[in-house]
């Protein structure tokens, strides 16, 4: 039903909404307002992290990617009318980056699946600023892992070897059945900190009112939710891979090899098993 | 509201992750006893897969582990039929390449082709593919299967994608795929073939060019070694098709032999082609083989048809498969070759009939000769815009076609009015056809000449009979 939806939907390169680079000076103040408005203010998140991702793809056009990277190839999008009273849906993204917010009567219902990805990982300078997005995200898991003993990450290692995402873009309403890896119920709170941390992550994308109660609810599911990786723990070579799986909460986080750079770059995905498109399935 | 909202969640999720991670694919050539598959597999989710590191060595890195790498494909394809009676697998070499998909970048490959044969009594068009090499171990990878040939359906060189394998994110188990091939035919297979030769001639511009430049002075009869005025509509229907009866023998005589193994030399028999067409344009100008040019027909039809074998032979077929692909591509040529010169020879016919259709003769063959040496130049490995024009060459004549036939129209509706005479010069040419024929002349004009039965002299009353007859025709 998506697809046959999806396929009579008008778009151009598959995207709906507005240009980056069809915007003039004053739309782009207002969208930087709008997604201030709905995003986090925490440092290395939020429109912080937007920044810095935007940086990040005007780095890859100039540096050998070319015309089809860049800030002014991502676009904003209403599905519905903004309002008060009513279902609106709003979108932004492009390359390593999408999310979408759905609100239902004024109030966020949906703020998943949120992509998170980026190359060149590491700082590099852009656009004036020192950047360097997602290394909060990395520098969490692996100080998670790190956090947990030899017994716990041994229950933790999964066998098989993941060189992409299990529940990238596309992969909707395939969540697995059996959860993998360890339980944090038996981590102790220091190592449970380290959890939350790591979510906080991608929680703290989207509005700090917002993400405070998201937040709350992923610690209260805490001792259902499992911690698993593949490859090496330092979480920096190609094919390493962390995943926390709760009652609601779903991360991934994968290292890949570099596309249009060398050194590798990650992927990673928040998913939420309830309120993924704002809803249950149909 | 929740449709909208995914829609849009899967329009943006699809441009999150522009570039995507390389897949293995299989591609399938369905034979008459077996099925190859062609393996393409991306070299790192290989290594990790099967914990064979192959270094950054290239192919000797492959040679060097290739008894581990066979093994590892050997536990990991294993077709069975539906009720579970295994398929015999051997494998071909194992090659280093590399490839780029859409938003890969460039990834390394390896590459082998394997030959899978269904037990005796099988099913050969219904089975499990049993394959889940990388898969096993890279949980995240992607196995596409398509067919690329499959002789008794028709499929020649496509790309169908007839499934996917790969570990279902909900079970964590491989979704196995069972392969089901369409009903084929024998039949199926004949009328691809003859399709296939259809679109050969239709497409091969070469070809046709040689065989309208041959043609283009066939109307014509040999007067004083040069060309002269037209030959009764009969003696020009005879020697053109003895001309096109020629060149068909010819040419099946050699697409029999190079379809089942006489060995065929690309490039010189393209070359030689490309003179063919440049022979035929001086004879069309000059005749240089007056009277030979059934045999000369014959001849070069052998050339045109070792090219011809060339498209069979890439189809790797064997016995009975082979012969009917031979019978049917051999008509699929005839058909077309005939649909051609129904087009453009009944214009010819009339319009070798008017004073102009020497200089036009003379500047079709001129262009026709320059295409060719373009040709030659190309082919033995000069490109030039000559060649490149020449290819082109098929797009501009249903224009040509169209245009002969507007113009012999014209042509036959002003004869009949009388308001032209026949062609330059019957009374010029007569006295040297007359004496090659062996008779004593005595000069006369034409309007007053003794009607000729053989129709060497011609008044303007038997021109107009004559047209008639023609057009009845």
């Amino acid at each position: 039903m998506v697809e046959s939806a999806a396929g009579t939907a008008p778009r151009r390169q598959g995207r709906i909404g507005l240009q980056l680079s069809d915007l003039d000076d004053t739309r782009i103040v207002a969208l930087d307002t709008l997604l201030q408005a709905v995003t986090g203010s925490a440092a290395g998140d939020g429109y912080d992290e937007i920044q810095q991702l935007l940086n990040a793809d005007d780095y890859l056009a100039a540096n050998g990617g070319g015309t089809d990277y860049g800030r002014g190839n991502y676009y904003i999008a209403f599905l519905g009318t903004p309002s008060d009273s009513g279902t609106w849906e709003l979108q932004f993204g492009g390359h390593h980056l999408a999310f979408a917010n759905t609100y239902v009567d004024g109030a966020l219902v949906g703020s998943t699946p949120s992509f998170r990805g980026v190359e060149p990982f590491g700082t590099f300078e852009q656009n004036g600023t020192s950047n360097s997005p997602l290394a909060n995200e990395q520098s969490s898991f692996a100080e998670m892992l790190a956090g947990m003993s030899t017994e716990e990450l041994a229950t933790a290692k999964l066998d098989s070897v993941y060189s992409d995402l299990v529940l990238k873009p596309g992969n909707d309403w395939a969540f697995p059945t059996t959860k993998e890896g360890v339980q944090v119920s038996t981590f102790t709170p220091e190592q449970k900190q380290l959890v939350m941390a790591a979510i906080a992550t991608y929680v703290d994308d989207i509005d700090d009112a917002d993400a405070a109660t998201i937040l709350a609810k992923y610690e209260s599911e805490l001792d259902q939710t499992y911690v698993s990786y593949s490859g090496s723990t330092g979480v920096t070579e190609q094919n390493d891979y962390v995943r926390i799986d709760g009652p609601s909460v779903w991360i991934e986080f994968s290292m890949q090899h570099g596309i249009v750079l060398s050194g590798n770059h990650p992927h990673s995905v928040w998913r939420d098993r309830t309120t993924d498109y704002g809803g249950t399935q149909e | 509201m929740l449709v909208l909202s995914s829609i849009g969640l899967w329009l943006i999720g699809g441009t999150a992750q522009a570039h995507v991670l390389p897949t293995t694919t299989i591609e399938l050539d369905v034979r008459a006893a077996e099925i190859d598959a062609a393996l393409t597999i991306p070299l790192s989710d290989l290594e990790a897969a099967s914990g064979i590191d192959l270094g950054s060595a290239g192919q000797s890195g492959i040679d060097a582990h290739s008894s581990e790498l066979l093994d590892y494909l050997e536990n990991h394809f294993a077709p069975t039929t539906l009720d579970g009676r295994p398929w015999a697998v051997t494998f071909d070499e194992l090659n280093l390449s590399s490839a780029e998909d859409l938003g890969t970048g460039i990834y390394d490959t390896l590459t082998t082709a394997a030959h899978l044969v269904p037990p005796a009594g099988a099913d050969e068009r219904s089975f499990d593919l049993g394959y889940d090499a990388v898969i096993h171990r890279v949980v995240t990878h992607v196995v596409m299967v398509t067919v690329r040939s499959d002789w008794s359906t028709g499929t020649i060189d496509s790309g169908r994608e007839i499934g996917t394998v790969g570990v279902d994110s909900v079970t964590g188990d491989i979704t196995p795929l069972t392969v089901h091939l369409d009903d084929g035919s024998a039949w199926q297979g004949f009328v691809s073939m003859v399709s296939l030769g259809i679109t050969h001639i239709r497409e091969g511009t070469d070809h046709q060019l040689f065989l309208l430049t041959l043609l283009l002075p066939a109307p014509l009869l040999v007067a004083a070694r040069r060309w002269g005025g037209p030959a009764r509509p009969g003696v020009a229907v005879r020697k053109i098709a003895a001309i096109t009866l020629a060149f068909t023998v010819g040419h099946s005589v050699t697409l029999a032999l190079g379809t089942i193994g006489f060995p065929v030399p690309q490039q010189p028999v393209e070359v030689l082609i490309a003179i063919s067409i440049l022979v035929a344009a001086v004879h069309a100008v000059v005749p240089i083989f007056a009277g030979r040019e059934a045999f000369t027909a014959g001849i070069f039809g052998l050339v045109h048809g070792l090219a011809f074998s060339a498209t069979l032979t890439e189809l790797d077929l064997t016995g009975g498969q082979l012969a009917v692909s031979l019978l049917g591509f051999n008509i699929g040529i005839e058909l077309m070759q005939l649909a051609v010169v129904a087009a453009v020879l009944p214009p010819l016919i009339v319009l070798a009939r008017t004073r102009i259709y020497h200089p036009v003769r003379a500047a079709a063959a001129v262009l026709a000769a320059a295409a060719a040496a373009g040709w030659v130049f190309d082919r033995v490995g000069f490109p030039n815009i000559v060649a490149d024009a020449a290819d082109s060459l098929a797009d501009v004549t249903p224009y040509v076609v169209a245009a002969l036939w507007i113009a012999a129209v014209a042509v036959a509706v002003l004869l009949l009015r009388g308001r032209l005479v026949g062609t330059a010069g019957p009374d010029a040419f007569r006295k040297g056809e007359d004496r090659r024929q062996g008779r004593v002349v005595r000069g006369r004009a034409p309007r007053h000449a003794q009607m000729d039965r053989q129709g060497l002299v011609e008044h303007p009353q038997e021109v107009h009979m004559r047209v008639r007859h023609v057009l009845r025709d």
